[in-house]
């Protein structure tokens, strides 16, 4: 138990001689989702792409212990799934054969449920009866979540052989309505409780507060505050990072309305 | 505990999957997919059998039946008509259904590689790093040290050929590929540029080459199936069969890659190595086609492109039946070439840039009007 999770400590990346993540250091434990958030080019994508084992960095990362430059990438695979910020089909794909790449490529654990997963993926991100239909025609909201079920697919099972598998999830409600944005979170919410552990850069600090366990606050590319949102969100912290006041749990003057995702009921 | 579990969803059971009526307007081509592979099976058969059937001379289909069956004893067969059919028909139908296949699978696969539905051997510069090595052939064929020719003899062509190909695509490589990240982009350019050179060098041979050299060359580069014999399938054969045995193994990967190159390492594949397989599998199929056939362009674009209307892009599917319709097509156009003008022949190139252009624009224009590209 001690050791599900990803862990990376003091992880450098430089891309074409520039670095952009310095010394970067974080825990996401199975059974909580880890939210990253921060200004505009802090290193969130970077570091979760580091994370990812997509591109060269310095510092060890760790998935359950295991040192993931040593692992293949279809070991990686049945481990951890990543959702990109922006996803381009090159082609006329249909949606269920979207989802259905989740279980297709690489090892599948599960080649005799593969309808019964794709089904059950889509129908996890409300959109049952799209299956039919082409991405390309889809919304981008639809998109997005679209590649939410393929690479919940692909890590179907929370826990495998005893072990977390990690979503990690670059910006998944950045597209979304609030309502989707709210049952994204809560299926990452609930994977979790399943057993396995979420990684999420998001830039919505109500729905961090919200739904995060962890938040791990960047800034040029450096961690500023790592912690529990309860925590780490003060109104200095805010300035810190964001570098702009504002006031935690304020109210807005001169009765100009506000509507939060925590008054939300479904 | 699975995630269905999780979110407390009723499991889907197996037995409720629809019937294959349903299948398509579920987003499930598999069922279409294996019905057109099993029909394009068919179609190969009898596009074989029509192209060994068909010609300038007076062969009967069931005569060629029997000859094919019962081999050399049958007397049915005159001893010209067995010449006709076993040594000039026959090896002809089969190099032009494994050169069609091997284009319209190398296609689909640089498609699929390139995520770049107009990607082509042609357009990356493959096809025209073979030529050159060909050209290089018939232009100094005859300054070359004699040992080389006499040893290589009919095979010097090809060997050739393959070598450009190779050569170019290694090239290529090297000058996209930088830290062991091959970039899509970098290659396609390059490759524009790398054609333009091979291009301008052929040029300068073409300028320095006699009448007759010029003539072979020209005609060697409009793309022909004549001339065809048992020495070429020979030599090109097993080339293009190798590439068209190892293709399949990619399609997984090809899938992946739909979605990028870092999704597809995501859901696991090796993608450098695939790259790798993927591109001198390539040019070794474009080599040996175009070494014994020269300039047969568009089948590797308008095979994949009306393919994918039908089954969709799922590589596992498309590239056997790309492979198998490239066949049938280019023996359908071959057939269209030796008879349109009998007892001449016009090169095949033609026939299919006549065809593949136009219907190429079409599908553009279609493709944008649908898809807003």
């Amino acid at each position: 138990m001690e050791n599900h999770m990803i862990r990376a400590s003091n992880l450098t990346v430089r891309l074409s001689g520039k670095t952009i993540v310095q010394g970067v250091s974080l825990e996401a434990r199975a059974g909580q989702i880890t939210a990253i958030v921060g200004p505009n080019g802090s290193g969130k994508t970077t570091t979760l792409k580091a994370v990812a084992g997509e591109i060269a960095s310095e510092g060890a990362i760790t998935l359950n212990g295991r040192d993931i430059r040593a692992l293949e990438p279809w070991q990686l695979a049945v481990r951890r799934a990543v959702l990109p910020q922006a996803a381009v089909v090159a082609f006329p794909f249909t949606v269920r054969e979207i989802v259905r790449l989740g279980l297709s490529v690489g090892p599948n654990r599960h080649a005799e449920r593969v309808e019964t997963i794709t089904s059950a993926a889509l129908a996890a991100v409300d959109l049952a009866g799209f299956a039919g239909r082409f991405y390309q025609e889809l919304s981008g909201g639809e998109q997005q979540r679209v590649q939410l079920a393929r690479v919940l697919s692909q890590i179907w099972e929370p826990v495998l052989d005893g072990e977390p598998c990690f979503l990690l999830l670059d910006e998944p409600v950045s597209a979304l309505d609030i309502r989707h944005q709210l049952a994204v979170m809560r299926l990452a919410k609930r994977y979790c409780e399943g057993g396995g552990g979420v990684i999420a850069v998001l830039h919505d600090l109500n729905l961090t507060a919200l739904f995060a366990d962890h938040m791990v606050m960047m800034r040029g590319g450096r961690v500023v505050e790592a912690g529990p949102p309860v925590s780490v969100m003060t109104d200095d912290a805010m300035e810190a990072v964001f570098g702009c006041r504002m006031c935690v749990n304020g109210v807005p003057s001169h009765g100009i309305p506000f509507v939060l995702p925590q008054t939300a009921r479904v | 505990m699975s995630l269905n579990e999780a979110l407390g969803d009723k499991p889907v059971h197996r037995s409720r999957i629809p019937r294959a009526s349903a299948r398509r307007a579920d987003g499930d081509r598999t069922a279409i997919a294996r019905l057109t592979l099993v029909l394009l099976l068919v179609l190969s058969v009898v596009s074989l059998l029509l192209s060994v059937a068909t010609g300038a001379s007076d062969a009967s289909v069931l005569g060629v039946l029997k000859a094919l069956l019962t081999g050399a004893e049958d007397t049915v067969l005159s001893m010209r008509d067995r010449i006709i059919v076993f040594d000039i028909r026959l090896p002809r139908a089969l190099l032009g259904f494994l050169i069609g296949a091997a284009l319209a699978m190398s296609g689909t696969v640089m498609q699929g590689l390139f995520r770049n539905p107009l990607a082509d051997p042609g357009l990356v510069g493959i096809s025209s790093g073979s030529a050159l090595g060909a050209v290089l052939v018939i232009v100094l064929g005859s300054s070359l040290p004699a040992g080389i020719v006499f040893t290589l003899g009919a095979y010097t062509l090809p060997i050739a050929a393959f070598g450009g190909g190779l050569a170019t695509t290694l090239l290529l490589y090297r000058i996209a590929t930088r830290g062991g990240q091959t970039s899509i982009a970098t290659m396609l350019l390059a490759g524009i540029a790398i054609a333009a050179l091979a291009g301008a060098v052929t040029g300068i041979l073409v300028y320095m080459a006699d009448d007759k050299q010029l003539r072979d060359v020209t005609f060697w580069g409009l793309g022909s199936l004549a001339g065809m014999t048992w020495l070429k399938v020979f030599t090109a054969g097993p080339l293009i069969l190798l590439s068209l045995l190892v293709v399949p193994f990619l399609a997984r990967g090809l899938n992946a890659v739909t979605l990028g190159e870092a999704a597809a390492f995501h859901m696991g594949v090796k993608v450098q190595r695939l790259k790798y397989i993927a591109v001198v599998t390539v040019a070794a199929a474009v080599g040996a086609s175009v070494a014994v056939s020269g300039g047969i362009g568009f089948v590797g674009i308008v095979v994949p492109h009306l393919l994918r209307l039908v089954i969709g892009p799922d590589h596992r599917y498309l590239l056997p039946a790309s492979a198998l319709l490239g066949g049938v097509l280019l023996l359908a156009a071959d057939m269209l070439a030796r008879t349109i003008v009998a007892p001449a022949e016009l090169p095949i190139g033609i026939i299919t840039a006549l065809a593949g252009a136009p219907f190429f624009l079409w599908v553009l224009l279609r493709d944008r009007a649908r898809s807003g590209w």
